[in-house]
């Protein structure tokens, strides 16, 4: 079947992944280039933002959780042992520091929990958790039937075929630091997880994806 | 942190297929996939200038410059942020007038912000003691400004856009290293 190239991510292409184009940048930085970091942080930042977000951590904080993984690798770009994976680095901060933040959410709801005037007269407000991104935002009916059947797959599934999507050329080296899944086995779980998409969306009508 | 990969539970979570799913990569593959990018961001987009203020903030982190205390005189200024929560566009509300010091070791800094022609804003600067400082403006997406003070330690930006700013401060005869303010809210 033919369909538009350009529509097509290059996923298994061998030019350079976004892993390597992220080496390269670090390596310029540390050489003394200070502006070599600009169109990583500008590409990778989506990536950030999204695993971020996975953990479960609302906007205002992931905001601050991406800007300081940023600041991170600056103060640590001269430290960084493997320039090769710097990208995997950057996710691995993130992350940690997204589950931090989800710590201490918890921990100041659970302080708030126990104020004392925290009676039946008044009332608590209920943890401010953000609302389950929805499909509402999105006007286009084959996007909705799109989000919809991804919400369909496991957990696992979800997050990666997100991270897959996100990136022109991703590389499976940093999608397994980020979903922590062997790497050998991330190539057989897209297909899957992408097979198992497209049949949820062949059963819900004789839609062209391209 | 535990890096170690979890067993492999795709296979019986996934169930039935009606696609091969060992198979290359088609072109609606690629369709669904780059439609699912576009939906991810859609439904939970990458907020606005968060590459801005991300470089911003790596920006003044590469600097090494030493940060400044904001001195709080009266009530804390609602304009000064801490460099961790560096602040987010819709949360402040601009002050009309006024003075922040802020101090590092013997050097004081106190500058006044007021407005300017085109809603722009005015920064009235003194530092003590008055030696030469080079001082530079610093702002997310725009070209460092910078200026030297006077005799007086006085210097002065006019008409600078609002939004988040910093002020770098170097001795100009090279002695010390450099100093920043955290990050204001012009």
């Amino acid at each position: 079947m033919t369909g538009s190239r350009e529509a097509l991510p290059d996923v298994d292409g061998s030019g350079l992944t976004l892993g390597d184009r992220a080496a390269i940048a670090l390596t310029e930085y540390r050489a003394g280039n200070r502006q070599a970091l600009g169109d990583l942080v500008r590409e990778a930042t989506p990536l950030l933002w999204h695993t971020v977000r996975a953990q479960g951590v609302d906007r205002d904080a992931a905001d601050d959780v991406v800007q300081s993984t940023w600041v991170a690798l600056v103060r640590h770009a001269e430290t960084i042992a493997e320039p090769k994976a710097v990208l995997k680095w950057l996710l691995v901060t993130a992350k940690r520091a997204a589950w931090e933040a989800v710590r201490k959410h918890r921990d100041d709801e659970k302080r708030r929990t126990e104020l004392p005037d925290d009676s039946p007269e008044h009332p608590m407000a209920l943890p401010a958790n953000d609302p389950p991104p929805d499909a509402e935002v999105l006007r286009d009916e084959r996007d909705r039937i799109l989000w919809t059947s991804l919400q369909k797959l496991p957990g696992r599934c979800q997050e990666l075929l997100r991270l897959v999507s996100l990136a022109d050329r991703p590389d499976y080296r940093y999608i397994s630091a980020a979903i922590g899944m062997p790497m050998g086995s991330i190539g057989s779980t897209r297909g899957r997880c992408l097979a198992k998409l497209r049949t949820i969306l062949d059963e819900q009508g004789d839609f062209s994806w391209t | 942190m535990d890096l170690t990969p979890e067993p492999n539970q795709d296979d019986e979570a996934v169930g039935r297929l009606s696609f091969d799913p060992k198979g290359v990569l088609d072109a609606e593959d690629g369709a669904v996939l780059t439609r699912l990018a576009r939906t991810v961001g859609a439904v939970d987009p990458v907020p606005e200038g968060l590459v801005e203020r991300s470089l911003f903030a790596m920006t003044l982190a590469g600097l090494e410059a030493e940060l400044m205390e904001a001195v709080y005189l009266d009530a804390p200024l609602a304009g000064v942020r801490g460099a961790a929560q560096a602040a987010r566009a819709d949360d402040a509300a601009p002050a009309e007038a006024k003075t922040i010091t802020f101090t590092h070791d013997s050097l004081t800094v106190m500058i006044t912000l007021s407005p300017s022609a085109g809603g722009r804003v005015r920064i009235d600067g003194w530092a003590a003691p008055a030696a030469g400082l080079d001082v530079e403006l610093h702002r997310p997406g725009v070209d460092v400004v910078s200026t030297e003070s006077d005799e007086d330690g006085r210097f002065s930006f006019d008409a600078v856009e609002r939004g988040r700013a910093s002020l770098v401060v170097r001795r100009t005869d090279g002695g010390g290293g450099a100093v920043s303010t955290p990050i204001i809210e012009l």
